[in-house]
């Protein structure tokens, strides 16, 4: 009894030594860091160029470019080498029956292609692939923004990577280019009425660019808000930052690979020609009707 | 431009995604994709192969109920035309024996007839011996009676020779 006691007082005070450990580390880390996130900015500039990166660009061989680019590079390269090594070493050793790892990976394959395949009934592969890589690139690339990698702007100012699509370049590059799959997909399946049918939606690519934009921009004002004051940085970015940073991760993605291969399948749908009616045909229905009318 | 838009950044991001999309199909949909779509046909492929041998131990299940259900009047068939074979093979036996009994009565009555007609021709030159060996020897020595009874005896003793 009295072994057990001094066990579990022993178990204790490892657990608040630890406790304690943690904390230290996390306020001297915090002291630390401080400095690097300093700026003379006001709330409203840091806002505003959050929005806009007039002023805080960074320098990518030479040319001034938005952070949130080399987020997108560094965002593929992630998935480049992640895809390369789960080729390598995954893949190949798949089995009939799946593991954890390999549920999940086939469980994100196949969960796109059924929503190709559902929306999109007649033609559907390359939507597929699509709508995998454009969600794919979404989600990770908002949740990356929580890694975020500090840059030296080239004004001298520390900054966070934000998400690759918290730029409006980045996200009309994506829209534009959503809009422009969906096209194919009538030019190839309808030819020129396919054009006209993905025309006739010619505000898709604005309304998809700056939804994209704005979500995930959403995201990052209030996470730039949250960080901009050191009092805030405890407990409440665990709330904003990361469940916030799920959430519309994962409500981005569903909308936008929704909306593309929804408007993909209505314009890749065939062209049923509409039955002639011809007058008689009227006056016979007419006819019918209303002996089912009287009848009644 | 207004909002900071800048098609040169526009442009590299298309690019950037376009190797991303390129590789993430290469490298994870399409070999995930062909993995998931083996197994499916696997499985759709033993489906179809146990539908069939189910179908197959259907119809034959059916085909031996069938059976089964035909076979009390098929037994009464079959022994009908057992019976009717067998009729027919007594009756052809039957006639068969009848035919060889006749031909054995025939064969053994044309065998008595040659038998009797050849006893009846030795018969005659056995008689004509005995009536010169009997003269010959009532002539040559004893009395008509002795003689008489001598001829009587040696006929009843080559009657019983022949026998």
């Amino acid at each position: 009894m009295t072994k057990e006691k001094h066990k579990i007082k022993k178990k204790t005070v490892i657990a608040v030594a630890v406790w304690l450990l943690v904390a230290a580390a996390l306020i001297v880390g915090i002291i630390l860091t401080d400095p690097l996130y300093e700026t003379d900015e006001s709330v409203s500039e840091v806002m505003e160029d959050a929005v806009l990166h007039e002023a805080n660009q960074v320098d990518l061989f030479g040319l001034a470019v938005n952070p949130a680019l080399i987020s997108g590079f560094v965002v593929t390269a992630i998935l480049l080498v992640a895809a390369l090594l789960i080729r390598i070493f995954a893949i190949p050793r798949f089995k009939r029956v799946p593991g954890k790892f390999q549920l999940v990976v086939e469980s994100a394959v196949g969960w796109f292609e059924k929503l190709a395949r559902t929306n999109s009934p007649h033609r559907n592969s390359f939507l597929g692939a699509y709508i995998f890589a454009a969600g794919v690139y979404i989600f990770f690339g908002t949740l990356f923004e929580l890694i975020g990698i500090p840059v030296m702007a080239i004004s001298g100012v520390s900054l966070s990577l934000p998400a690759p699509l918290a730029d409006i370049n980045g996200a009309i590059a994506l829209g534009c280019l959503s809009y422009l799959v969906i096209l194919s997909g009538g030019v190839v399946s309808n030819g020129l009425r396919g054009v006209g049918r993905t025309l006739k939606d010619f505000s898709l690519p604005i309304s998809m660019s700056f939804r994209l934009f704005g979500a995930l921009l959403s995201g990052l004002l209030v996470t730039e808000l949250v960080y901009y004051y050191l009092a805030l940085s405890f407990v409440l970015p665990v709330i904003v930052g990361v469940l916030f940073t799920l959430m519309h991760a994962l409500i981005q993605t569903y909308v936008l690979v929704m909306l593309t291969s929804m408007f993909y399948g209505e314009v890749s749908e065939p062209h049923v020609p509409k039955q002639k009616v011809g007058r008689s045909a009227v006056k016979h229905k007419k006819q019918n009707f209303a002996k089912e009318v009287n009848h009644e | 431009m207004p909002l900071n838009i800048d098609w040169q950044q526009i442009l590299l991001h298309l690019l950037n995604f376009l190797i991303l999309a390129t590789g993430l199909y290469l490298l994870l949909y399409k070999p995930v994709r062909r993995f998931m779509k083996k197994r499916e046909d696997e499985y759709a492929q033993r489906e179809t192969s146990s539908k069939q041998a189910l179908d197959d131990a259907q119809a034959k299940r059916e085909q031996y109920e069938h059976k089964l259900a035909d076979v009390d009047s098929e037994i009464a068939q079959m022994k009908k035309a057992a019976a009717a074979e067998t009729a027919a093979m007594c009756s052809e036996k039957l006639r068969k024996a009848e035919s060889e009994a006749k031909a054995i009565v025939d064969d053994a009555r044309e065998k008595a007839h040659e038998e009797h007609d050849k006893i009846i021709g030795g018969v005659g030159d056995d008689i004509r011996n005995i009536v010169d060996e009997m003269t010959s020897k009532v002539a040559l020595s004893e009395s008509v009676d002795d003689a008489y009874e001598s001829f009587l005896k040696a006929a009843e003793e080559d009657g019983n020779e022949k026998d």
